[in-house]
Order: C-alpha cells, then structure tokens, then sequence
C-alpha cells in the first residue's frame, strides 16, 4: 500500500512538472507573435543530390493568420517545412515540453527542450528545439512528424535584436525521383543499383533573408 | 559550279517530295504541340510528385523552352529519317529518271556535278532546321510563353529562361551538325546503291544502327569517344547542368570531318564509277 502511495506520488509529480510549458520557450513564442506581417526577399540554394538547380530569388509576404505567399520571376522551389518562423505549427495543438538541459553548438551554450504535443489531431510527432535564451532566438530544431518526415532547421540571425533569422538552412529527407520514360533523354543511364540506393536521400535548402520589412503588433 | 547549283535547288523548290518533307516535319510538331498541350502537366506533376511533397512551387514548368526541348529529342530519329529520304532522292532520282546520262553528256564534271548534289543537301539540311527552329519557337512561345526549363539527363537540371532559351539556341546548332551528317551520308549511300527504295532502307538501317551504338561500348576510348555515332547526340550534352564546351566544340569539329570524309569518299568513287 504504502510502495502504491508513494509510486502515484513520483509519477503525478512527474506528469504535473512535464506538463508545464518552458517560460524560454512561450517568451520566444511570444517576441514571434508580435511579428504581425513581414516582406522579403528570399536566396534559395538546393542542395538535393539528384536535382541540379541555380540559385533562386523569390519575394515572400507572411501575414499572421495567413497562409505564406510567394511571388517569382523564375521556378523556385520553397520548402513546406522551415518557413514556419512563428512556431505556429508546433503551437497549433496542445503539448508538453520537457527539458533536456543545456548544449553547446557553435559556440553557443544552447537550452535544449523538447516538444511533445498532446492532441492526436497534431501532425508534430516530436520536435528538440535549441533555444540561445539570451537573446530568446530558437536557434536550431529538429522536428519528427507523423506523415511529413524529419527535417532540421538551422537558423543564423543578424547582428543585433531582429526577431526573424538571416539564414536558414532546412535539411530534409527525399525520396528519389520517379521518372516517366519518355520523359528521359536519351543519354540517361539507368544504373537499377545506384537508384535503389538513392531511395531516400538527403536533401538542403539554404534559404538567405534580405531586405526585410517587418511590422510588429 | 553556280549553274550547277542553281539547276539542283530548282529541281528541290519544283520536288513534291521537298514539300511532304517539310509538311511531316511540321506536322510531328504540331502533335508534339497538342501532347504538351492536354499531358504536359499531367507529366510533369507525375515527373516532381515526390518533390511536392517536400516543396511548393512557385512559376510553372509546362512553357516554350521545354516545348522546344522535346521538339529538339525529334532530331534522335523523325527528322534525320525525313532528310535522309530527301536528299538521297538528289541522287537516286537522277538514276531513276536517267537524267543522269543526259547530264553527262554537257560538258559537265563528274566531281562538280555531285558535289553540287551535296551541297545542296547541306543547304536543304540547314534550311529544314532552320524553319523548324524558327516555327518552334515562334509557336511555344506564343501558346506557352517563357520559363524555366526542366530536363532530366541523370539528374534533375533546371535551367533559368534565358539561359535555356541561349541552349537550346546552341542545341540546334550543334543538331544541325549531326542532321548534315546524316544527310552526307544519305548521298553517299545514293551513290553506292543507286535505287531509291532500297537507298530509304539502307538510310533507316545507317540510322538505327547509328542510335543502337550510341549506347553500345565499343571497349576502346579513342573509338568511344570519337567514333561517329558517339558524336550525334551533341547537342544533348548542352542540356548538362555543367557544360562542357570545349568538348561540344571538339565533337562537332569532328562530326564536320566525318561529313567531309564521306563528301570526298562518295564524290570519288562516283568520279570512278560507270554512269550507267
């Protein structure tokens, strides 16, 4: 009896402190909340190891709420995981934090939470986010979902106090191209053992931020 | 030699055969044109499916540049065929309708007379391209206008506008080299055979024995490299995302040696050859 009292004890205990959400992470989620609309212009770089693309420009226009636009001279291939600056697809649904302690990467000694949402409906399996709680920036994240995959996004901020990064750089998992014949040059080689091998791959985009205009609530 | 020419260009303008070459040429584009037009999206949203799962795309891929691209894939074997069977019609018609003899019989030289032949498939040649060129990209432009162009030659390379539009520029240049060949040695086939019908076998024989060793090893690099039916795709390699330009360069000088090769041997043993 008294083993049972004291087992309900430690794990209500435990449930009541996972369950509270990290002050780092709602005053980051909150300086990213006062970003009510911004513009820019978007440098992409692909780096995807069977797709050869130049560098790409792109004009973006983020309004809270709203879904992202894009705008493009050229074909530009955005990703559909790392843009999501305002942390509004982890926010969407209930969840739990859990902190993993501190990591020091690039330098930087970095908070490390993770990110554990509590609401079925949410397509975030897990996600590890490394919080520079100085400046309350979410420096690098790693996030699991249940029908996209896994990414990691890296993001680098300009001198000074500006909410939304300079540089970022989403890596990702891809599957291999599934390729109609007749749409195949005649100088393509189809080496079976190398495309088995290139099931899924590793794919980068480096995403460079200029000229911001940003207008906060 | 002036008259020579002029005599072999009426002779083409006056073929009907010049004109059903030139109307099967137009035609395999306008089919190419109504392909794209109802399927186009359909495969190129098959060809990035797994992309859109990680991507949003921004600008559409379905325009001019990638018309003119597939239009240029019908130089593998439509276009050729279609030169082949004209040109060598410069020479097994002459035999056929026994015009030859009477040709002779002026005061005329053997080496002149042929060599007119084949500088007038050449000229043909160029023109034929030349006018597929210009209705291609007057037609894709103006239904499907400009944008970036997506090829798949072992990986995925996209090419901004301007730069695809300045390749496909050269592609047809460097295509155009690989159409006179063919033509060349049309007239030279002509000249050994004789009878039309079995020159058009021959020719679509030449033809797809050229296309199967393209992709044939043939053990030693020297023969790999520059053996004739290594250099006619050319012009795809200007749809590499690194071009190597020198070796377009090189490809297409000997490609020009092959033609000229194949002029002297057919001119010569036409000069050695009975009329008759």
């Amino acid at each position: 009896m008294r083993f049972a009292l004291i087992l309900l004890l430690v794990l209500t205990t435990g449930i009541a402190q996972a369950q509270k959400i990290d002050a780092d992470l709602l005053r980051i989620k909150q300086r990213m909340d006062s970003v009510q609309q911004f513009t820019a212009r978007v440098i992409l770089d692909l780096d995807v190891p069977f797709i050869k693309m130049p560098t790409k420009t792109a004009q973006i226009k983020y309004a809270k709420g709203k879904k992202m636009e894009f705008s493009s001279h050229d074909f530009v291939m955005l990703p559909k995981r790392g843009l999501d600056f305002s942390l509004n697809e982890i926010f969407k649904y209930p969840f739990i934090t859990v902190d993993r302690g501190t990591e020091t990467r690039h330098g930087k000694l970095l908070k490390v939470i993770n990110v554990i949402p509590t609401d079925n409906r949410s397509d975030l399996a897990l996600a590890t986010l490394y919080m520079d709680t100085r400046v309350s920036r979410v420096v690098e994240s790693e996030i699991n979902t249940r029908k996209n995959g896994t990414y990691n996004l890296l993001m680098q901020y300009a001198p000074g106090s500006s909410v939304l990064p300079a540089n970022v750089e989403a890596t990702f998992a891809i599957e291999r191209l599934k390729i109609p014949l007749n749409f195949m040059g005649k100088d393509t080689k189809i080496d079976r053992k190398q495309m088995r091998g290139m099931e899924t791959k590793t794919g980068k985009i480096k995403m460079r931020f200029e000229n911001y205009i940003v207008k906060l609530g | 030699m002036r008259a020579l020419l002029r005599a072999e260009m009426l002779k083409l303008i006056k073929q009907s055969k010049t004109y059903y070459a030139l109307a099967a040429i137009l035609v395999i584009e306008l089919l190419i044109f109504i392909t794209a037009y109802y399927q186009g999206t359909t495969i190129l949203d098959l060809l990035l499916d797994n992309l859109k799962q990680s991507f949003y795309f921004e600008g559409t891929l379905l325009n001019g540049n990638l018309i003119m691209y597939i239009v240029l894939n019908s130089l593998w074997f439509n276009v050729p065929l279609i030169l082949m069977i004209v040109t060598s019609g410069l020479v097994t018609d002459e035999y056929k309708d026994g015009t030859l003899q009477t040709v002779m019989l002026q005061a005329v030289k053997k080496w002149k007379f042929i060599l007119a032949k084949y500088i007038m498939a050449v000229l043909f040649t160029v023109t034929v391209i030349a006018l597929m060129m210009l209705t291609t990209f007057i037609l894709a432009y103006s239904i499907f206008g400009k944008g970036d162009l997506v090829v798949y030659i072992n990986t995925l390379n996209f090419f901004k506008s301007a730069d695809a539009f300045r390749r496909i520029c050269w592609a047809f240049a460097s295509g155009t080299v690989a159409m006179v060949f063919y033509s060349v040695a049309s007239i030279t086939l002509a000249i050994l055979i004789k009878d039309s019908a079995k020159t058009w076998i021959a020719a679509a024989l030449f033809l797809i024995i050229t296309n199967l060793l393209l992709k044939v090893d043939l053990g030693i690099s020297a023969l790999n490299a520059y053996f004739f039916p290594k250099l006619i795709d050319t012009w795809q390699q200007l749809f590499y995302f690194e071009t190597n330009w020198l070796a377009i360069g090189l490809n297409n000088a000997v490609l020009l040696l092959y033609c000229l090769a194949l002029t002297v041997a057919g001119t010569y043993l036409f000069n050695k050859k009975d009329i008759g």
